[in-house]
């Protein structure tokens, strides 16, 4: 039997989407790097004046540096409060309330419903309340831990799934081991590739994010860069391309750091439970 | 008592998502008196605000769509191709990143190759084909499915990668043995095992174009895009009482968003039978 596409529709198939995925970004990278104006587009001169000056730029900007400093801080922040907030919960779930699993996974979803934009227009209105938590730009913190939610949690849920939690546990225990002790010292080591896939999540979202930022009126980096674009086209681009380039090496990061190890936990896993 | 252990989650979820929903809502039931009434509720799917909820709906189910059909193909694409090898893990790594890739970078990515000064507009004007003598733009219906398009099609190989990988050979050759040919295969197991997933993935994509602030604010001005709407009614300079014209939009929007997930929700349940 044949599959659906015959046998050159996947390759067409791939190299029409991966056209389409290629043109906006070298279109964008071709603003922000080569210094001639739009119309000239014949070949001979593509390979023209290709320069990147235009990085440096941003820096006489005073706002450029402070809101990339803004942002890291709020991403440092956000990643913080995500595993010291979710790593207890799902660990407290996994082991004495496993009936408040679904419930959880069901509150963890709830950002899908109460998107960005609407969850700032709630912001908007308790502001008068809460002017003194509110003004502070790090109050963005807690809400970016909010939009980060549906990411985070479930990775950190899944890591503890391939665990064998109650074991671990109890022979911490038994060895004398506090809960603070038996979390730190047994839990955490364990975890390890969960949390760094939370906290590469965690600090993507918080370093991209628009919406609440804008309509706030906080000076946090991608704000910046869109009032940047206006007044400084090439410059605003450049910096789009290299934030998208750090992105994409984040996750570079993220599947390298994930591989190895969590390869060889899931043939321990294996092991362990032949063994038993 | 175990619940204790749920307590500061609870505590965080009510301060930093419910309480800013429900507001949302308490804001847009409350008429200019204070009193409970309908008329903002009522306002916001009236009028122009009807004909921005018409809008955006068209045009959200026109990127689910599209991201629907190209986003299985490729998927599939990526599961049967086997050689070169690399070729799926390149595919779903970058989908991890372009699906996490709305906003303002996209957005910039696609000004500059399809805007009114964009690389491809003027070459494809060099080719005697004027994009912009109809009524095209980034900010109407075709643009926003193009742009939408380059964060559906990568979350939608996402979702259905693992549901064609349950696909399993023996139903292949099951059928064929009972004399079934490539069409009876996918029309009568094939489609009916994996319809469950694109629905869902449907669902999916309808609401991550519906509520998509970033990539929308920069393209256009566009006041039909609901999320951009309720942007210029929070940050407006506007009268007494025309600003719960904005919660009210908001409200209809979390709604909109509750059936869909709720929806979603029950779809993913059907699909997760054939994927153990």
């Amino acid at each position: 039997m044949r599959n659906l596409l015959g046998k050159s529709g996947p390759k067409i198939v791939i190299l029409v989407t991966s056209v389409f995925f290629l043109l906006p970004l070298l279109a964008m990278t071709r603003f922000a790097f080569q210094n001639v104006g739009v119309f000239d587009l014949s070949w001979s001169k593509a390979f023209d004046k290709w320069t990147f000056d235009i990085v440096s730029k941003p820096f006489e900007d005073q706002y450029f540096t402070d809101s990339l400093y803004l942002s890291f801080k709020i991403a440092i922040g956000t990643a913080a409060l995500t595993l010291g907030l979710l790593i207890p919960t799902a660990i407290w779930v996994h082991l004495r309330v496993p009936k408040a699993r679904v419930l959880i996974e069901f509150m963890t979803v709830l950002p899908y419903v109460i998107p960005a934009i609407a969850l700032v227009a709630g912001i908007v209105v308790i502001k008068p309340h809460a002017r003194w938590f509110l003004n502070s730009d790090l109050s963005l913190i807690p809400f970016y831990t909010v939009l980060a939610l549906p990411f985070t949690y479930r990775a950190i849920d899944s890591g503890l799934r391939a665990l064998e939690l109650r074991t671990l546990v109890d022979a911490s225990r038994n060895l004398g081991a506090g809960w603070i002790r038996t979390m730190l010292k047994v839990i955490v080591p364990n975890l390890r590739s969960a949390i760094i896939s939370a906290t590469f999540l965690t600090v993507a979202v918080a370093l991209g994010e628009f919406t609440i930022a804008n309509v706030l009126l906080k000076r946090t980096f991608p704000p910046f860069i869109n009032e940047y674009r206006m007044r400084e086209p090439r410059a605003g681009y450049a910096l789009a391309v290299l934030s998208l380039l750090f992105t994409i090496f984040i996750f570079g990061l993220l599947s390298v750091a994930l591989r190895s190890p969590s390869a060889k936990s899931h043939q321990n896993s294996t092991k362990s439970r032949e063994m038993s | 008592m175990a619940w204790i252990g749920l307590v500061p989650f609870f505590a965080f979820l009510t301060l930093f998502l419910f309480i800013p929903a429900f507001s949302v809502f308490s804001e847009a039931l409350r008429g200019a008196n204070g009193k409970f009434t309908l008329d903002s509720l009522r306002e916001g799917i009236s009028g122009q605000n009807l004909e921005a909820f018409k809008f955006s709906i068209k045009f959200s189910a026109g990127a689910a769509f599209v991201g629907v059909v190209f986003g299985t193909l490729l998927a599939y694409a990526a599961v049967i191709t086997k050689r070169p090898k690399w070729l799926r893990s390149l595919i779903t790594s970058f989908s991890g990143v372009a699906a996490n890739m709305g906003g303002l970078t996209l957005a910039f990515a696609f000004v500059s190759l399809l805007g009114r000064q964009g690389v491809l507009t003027k070459i494809l004007a060099a080719l005697g084909w004027d994009l912009y003598s109809g009524n095209f733009g980034l900010g109407e219906i075709p643009g926003l499915i193009t742009v939408y398009s380059y964060f559906n099609i990568p979350l939608m190989v996402l979702v259905t990668i693992p549901a064609i990988d349950g696909l399993r050979t023996s139903w292949r050759e099951a059928c064929a043995n009972l004399g079934g040919t490539t069409w009876t295969y996918w029309r009568r197991i094939g489609l009916p095992v994996l319809a469950p997933s694109i629905m869902g993935g449907f669902l999916l994509l309808f609401t991550n174009s519906f509520s998509a602030f970033a990539t929308a604010r920069v393209l256009t001005d566009n006041s039909k895009i609901v999320p951009l709407r309720i942007g210029f009614f929070l940050g407006g300079d506007l009268s007494v009482g025309e600003d719960s014209i904005g919660y009210s939009l908001a409200a209809w929007m979390i709604i909109v968003m509750a059936v869909c997930m709720w929806l979603y929700w029950i779809l993913r349940r059907r699909a997760e039978k054939w994927q153990s």
